[in-house]
């Protein structure tokens, strides 16, 4: 079984941004990671290799030189091989061209399975997984939180709202996005991550693959909107904590 | 062309937000609304979006689909929306709409905006607002090509109220069943949501900002300074098994509107805060001051929860 997870590096979360007119920019301490469902992606086709030691585990991440560190991570978790689309990071590729440069490369390469997360965890589009199947005319099963191979085919338990699963089977080839659950990623290896550290991605240039017209344009970024007042508390640690209590007792909450 | 979501033969609320929003682009657009409702027995919920919005509605009866199946539903509507010449598909940005939605967007050959918070009507046409990189901005964007499918995040728009004006038309298509390659075998039930959660007016909520598992002890111990308080938690907070699922509050988990909602080292994705928005008074504590937990908080306490609860709670007596 031949396995492909697709990763993004994005910013770690507590990062923080400064709105330089439709560009947002990351204030340093400059740090990266994957996206957590990606990571949890991978860990799924690491299991499923523990399962099935044939199986081989491909990761790929489309991004800046910078994805390689994600990529390496991949290598030092325990995947087998590694792909790097070379992108540039501004502007942001659409879905639907991430899907088509992955797409363009993938296509010949006999994947039986293919891994992304649910969603990215920066933009959450939930877009880039499910737009790769159909343009590799796969079918897509999203939001999946239990995953059982067989050969040929897979039977996975998908979450919907409320809590609600469905179990489904599922013909191979096809593509499922992995949502968060009991299962927590793997840390790396050293002896995983000191062969990583030698290895180079196989690298190709994003401007090499076929991608159709973007459809749709970001015009603006903007502040988010203020949903309520938020009163920022000021001072000291024990002032803002007198003045909580304050509050709570004016409101008749305590 | 709205796409009704339901289970277990009711519609989900988030149908009406999504004709709210249709009805924004649609008068900008000039554009006709219309409802599709897909299922096995499609005609009862297509008549109830009939009568309760007036708009023309198309129960879609496909052989076979007795639950929520995404590849049959995506494959359906594929077939069915370029004949009825939708220029504007719009579904929730929840688990089945994301099952769905991308696909047929290739499909369709569509521009496609996930997630819509908000719609403005400019000159050039209606442009769509999201949120991105961790709720910290939002982004502005247009189509530049149609058809278009939107995905509309639940509990962004408020839901359009009943029509006064007259029932719509309810027209009946029937489809065979779609070639699918997967196939659904079982519904399970989830957890249920904890009965005291439901109940409480005050509760206290734990994200992955509580670091470690004994740190919970602080917010029980702040729950403990309330006479009628609940812990619930975040989804990684579920898990990590620190707390049960049944306590777990957002999009997969329960909806609460108490009295007071104490949410602690939670970020503010969307995913949560659809489950506790409607909370009368909201205190966020964050050690990160752009979190966007802060945008609908009634207080922002910005600091470290470990350092600020033990102080919150030797000054409260608890
Ligand atoms: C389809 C789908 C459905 C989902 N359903 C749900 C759902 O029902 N419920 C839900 O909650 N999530 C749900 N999620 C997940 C959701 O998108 C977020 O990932 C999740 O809510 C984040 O939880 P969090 O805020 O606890 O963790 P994080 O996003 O990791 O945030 C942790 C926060 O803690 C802060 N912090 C860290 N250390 C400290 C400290 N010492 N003191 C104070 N603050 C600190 C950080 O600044 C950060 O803001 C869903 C996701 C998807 C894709
Ligand atoms: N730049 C990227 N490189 C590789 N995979 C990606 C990239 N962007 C998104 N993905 C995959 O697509 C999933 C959904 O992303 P999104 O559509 O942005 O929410 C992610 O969880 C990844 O698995």
């Amino acid at each position: 079984m031949r396995v492909l997870v697709c990763l993004k590096q994005v910013w770690e979360p507590e990062s923080l941004f400064d709105l330089q007119g439709a560009e947002l920019r990351p204030r340093p301490p400059l740090r990266r990671k994957i996206s957590s469902y990606d990571e949890l992606a991978l860990e799924e086709a690491l299991r499923l290799k523990d399962r099935l030691p044939e199986a081989r585990v491909t990761a790929l991440s489309v991004g800046p030189a910078t994805v390689v560190d994600a990529l390496r991570r991949a290598l030092g978790m325990g995947a087998d091989q590694v792909v790097h689309i070379l992108a540039p990071e501004q502007p942001p590729p659409r879905p639907s061209t991430l899907a088509a440069w992955i797409a363009a490369w993938a296509r010949e390469q006999g994947f039986d399975l293919i891994l992304a997360g649910v969603m990215s965890e920066d933009t959450m589009q939930g877009a880039v997984g499910p737009m790769l199947a159909a343009k590799l005319g796969m079918p897509a099963v999203t939001s999946v939180v239990r995953l059982e191979a067989g050969s040929g085919s897979l039977e996975v338990e998908r979450e919907m709202e409320g809590g609600r699963r469905q179990r489904l089977a599922v013909q191979l080839p096809a593509l499922v996005t992995i949502q968060s659950g009991p299962n927590q990623p793997r840390y790396p290896t050293l002896s995983n991550l000191l062969r990583a550290k030698k290895t180079t991605p196989f690298t190709l240039e994003a401007t090499g693959l076929a991608a159709p017209i973007e459809r749709e344009k970001v015009l603006a970024m903007a502040p988010p909107e203020k949903l309520r007042t938020g009163l920022v508390l000021e001072g000291d640690t024990a002032q803002k904590a007198e003045r909580l209590l304050a509050i709570l007792r004016e409101r008749a909450l305590l | 062309m709205v796409v009704a979501e339901h289970a277990q033969g009711l519609l989900a609320p988030v149908t009406w937000e999504l004709l709210a929003c249709a009805g924004q682009v649609a008068s900008d657009l000039d554009l006709e609304i219309a409802a599709v409702v897909l299922g096995q027995d499609a005609q009862p919920l297509a008549q109830e979006i009939a009568r309760c919005s007036g708009v023309k509605t198309w129960a879609v009866e496909v052989e076979g689909l007795a639950h929520f199946h995404g590849e049959a539903q995506r494959l359906a509507l594929a077939e069915l929306l370029p004949r009825l010449e939708a220029q504007v598909v719009l579904g929730a940005h929840s688990t089945s709409g994301l099952d769905w939605a991308p696909a047929l967007a290739v499909d369709l050959e569509a521009a496609y905006i996930p997630g819509v918070e908000s719609v403005s009507l400019e000159a050039a046409g209606p442009t769509f607002w999201r949120s991105a990189h961790f709720g910290k901005v939002r982004e502005k964007l247009s189509p530049v090509a149609w058809p278009l499918v939107l995905t509309v995040q639940p509990g962004a728009f408020e839901a359009a109220p009943p029509a006064e004006a007259s029932q719509g038309e309810v027209e009946v298509v029937h489809l065979s069943a779609p070639p699918c390659r997967t196939k659904v075998l079982e519904v399970v039930e989830g957890a249920g949501t904890d009965a005291g959660l439901g109940r409480a007016q005050v509760v206290v909520a734990a994200g992955r900002g509580v670091g470690q598992v004994e740190n919970l002890e602080l917010l029980r111990r702040l729950a403990g300074l309330f006479s009628s308080a609940a812990l619930a938690g975040s989804r990684p907070v579920c898990d990590l098994g620190w707390l049960g699922y049944s306590q777990q509050v957002g999009l997969t988990g329960a909806t609460v509107t108490p009295r007071l909602y104490l949410a602690c080292g939670i970020s503010g994705a969307r995913q949560h805060t659809v489950g506790m928005q409607g909370s009368g008074f909201i205190v966020a504590v964050n050690s990160d001051p752009q979190a966007a937990i802060f945008n609908l908080a009634d207080v922002c306490v910005v600091e470290d929860l470990t350092v600020f609860l033990p102080a919150l709670l030797e000054m409260a007596g608890g």
